[in-house]
């Protein structure tokens, strides 16, 4: 299965760069492929309800077409072997509309939410990980595991959990079941956060960043708030790169806490440590969120950066539906999933509440 | 055991190279797309 496949080291590419560029080709099309045909599909709805606008006919996002129509291949024919090195692209997308989307952010907004963001993520960083090990204790788990599963909750997902393999080093079971977890997690935050968002008549700010700070993998978190409308999916972005952010420290206080036990590791340039551990293409968004407020780009030009991103998003959307497999949200166990459930209940919960007190208290803006 | 803590370090280290290219990729394709549409090299784009 994709989503919880580990890379090992067998796994390195050494087949030459044209080779591998072609390798990618019939995946990226089938990304991009799925992605236009939830564009036409949201298009074809459109002008069918302007002819017929007698006919009520619930409109559905691209967003939510790509996702769906990505969920019916990948849980029904599969995703053959010819297409997945092309699909595991959908990083590489995602990533790039992140930094073309940082051109739409002033840097006083970046520092302003990005900094709110980091508060809001030091709270629930501590509330998450006091949680986990405490249900830790009730349901028997192997400590690693919850350590992975509270990384994983508290930060960044798949990204975290990866990072965090190296330095912990857990079992290969663990990392699979908490990776599977947090995939699960995230399938069912796309259908639920929405519907919330609207019963809660949340503005698109607030929503995106809740979707943000709940969501735990980046590509699921960016979805999630791309459907409940593109300014949202804006502060989504803003929201998780600033936690993002976090991944080198949490991990790097993990490895020293299972290395003081000897069970890991002894992490000799801690500096080091947090500079690899830091998500780079955090750096391009700033970048073009330097030169945008710096006037470099017309209004124009701007606009055009952010369609781009949009485009970039598109076949990212489509990789999310593909690589999320239905079965194991019943194959993983059911310890880890409910301690999963529940410590991201709290966590949602939690976040949504800092949200809605830093826009009542006047914190954001 | 220390076979497996090496392959497990290996696999961590490997993961992070591919992590940063890919990092690197999105950047490097980010600011010159960023730099096209500044010189009016790449027109308008819709979405």
């Amino acid at each position: 299965m994709s989503a919880i496949t580990i890379p090992s080291p067998t796994d390195v590419q050494t087949a030459s760069p044209a080779r591998r560029l072609l390798s990618v080709l019939p995946g990226m099309a089938l990304l991009f492929g799925i992605g236009l045909l939830g564009k036409l599909l949201e298009h074809s709805q459109t002008l069918l309800h302007a002819r017929y606008p007698q006919i009520a006919v619930p409109h559905i996002e691209y967003v939510l077409w790509a996702i769906v129509l990505g969920l019916i291949i990948g849980n029904t024919i599969g995703v053959r072997d010819v297409f997945r090195p092309g699909v595991a692209t959908y990083e590489l997308w995602l990533k790039l509309g992140i930094v073309l989307v940082g051109g739409k952010f002033l840097l006083q907004d970046v520092l302003h939410i990005g900094g709110l963001s980091l508060a809001l993520v030091a709270v629930e960083l501590v509330l998450s990980i006091s949680v986990m090990t405490l249900l830790r204790r009730i349901f028997y788990l192997p400590p690693k595991l919850t350590s992975l599963l509270a990384i994983g909750s508290s930060i960044c997902g798949v990204t975290a959990i990866m990072a965090a393999q190296g330095a912990i080093e857990p079992e290969e079971e663990d990392t699979s079941t908490a990776i599977a977890a947090i995939l699960t997690l995230g399938a069912i935050a796309l259908f639920t956060f929405p519907a919330i968002g609207h019963i809660l008549h949340m503005s698109q700010q607030g929503y995106g960043m809740w979707a943000g700070l709940a969501v735990d993998n980046t590509a699921e978190s960016l979805v999630t708030g791309a459907l409940y409308g593109d300014e949202a999916g804006r502060w989504t972005v803003l929201a998780k790169t600033a936690r993002s952010s976090f991944i080198g420290f949490v991990v790097l206080a993990y490895a020293v806490y299972w290395s003081s036990r000897g069970l890991a590791p002894d992490v000799p340039h801690k500096g080091l440590f947090l500079w690899h551990k830091f998500p780079k293409f955090i750096l391009g968004f700033i970048a073009l969120s330097i030169l945008a407020t710096a006037g470099f780009f017309t209004h124009g030009q701007l606009t055009s950066l952010s369609n781009l991103s949009r485009w970039a998003f598109l076949p990212a959307f489509a990789g999310v539906g593909l690589r999320t497999n239905l079965r194991d949200l019943v194959g993983q166990g059911w310890r880890p999933l409910i301690v999963g459930i529940l410590g991201e209940i709290f966590i949602a919960l939690v976040t949504l509440t800092l949200v809605y007190w830093s826009y009542n208290h006047g914190v954001a803006r | 055991m220390a076979h497996l803590n090496h392959t497990r370090s290996a696999a961590g280290r490997i993961n992070g190279a591919r992590s940063l290219n890919i990092d690197l990729i999105a950047i490097g394709i980010g600011l010159t797309l960023a730099a096209l549409i500044r010189f009016n090299i790449l027109p308008s784009i819709s979405f």
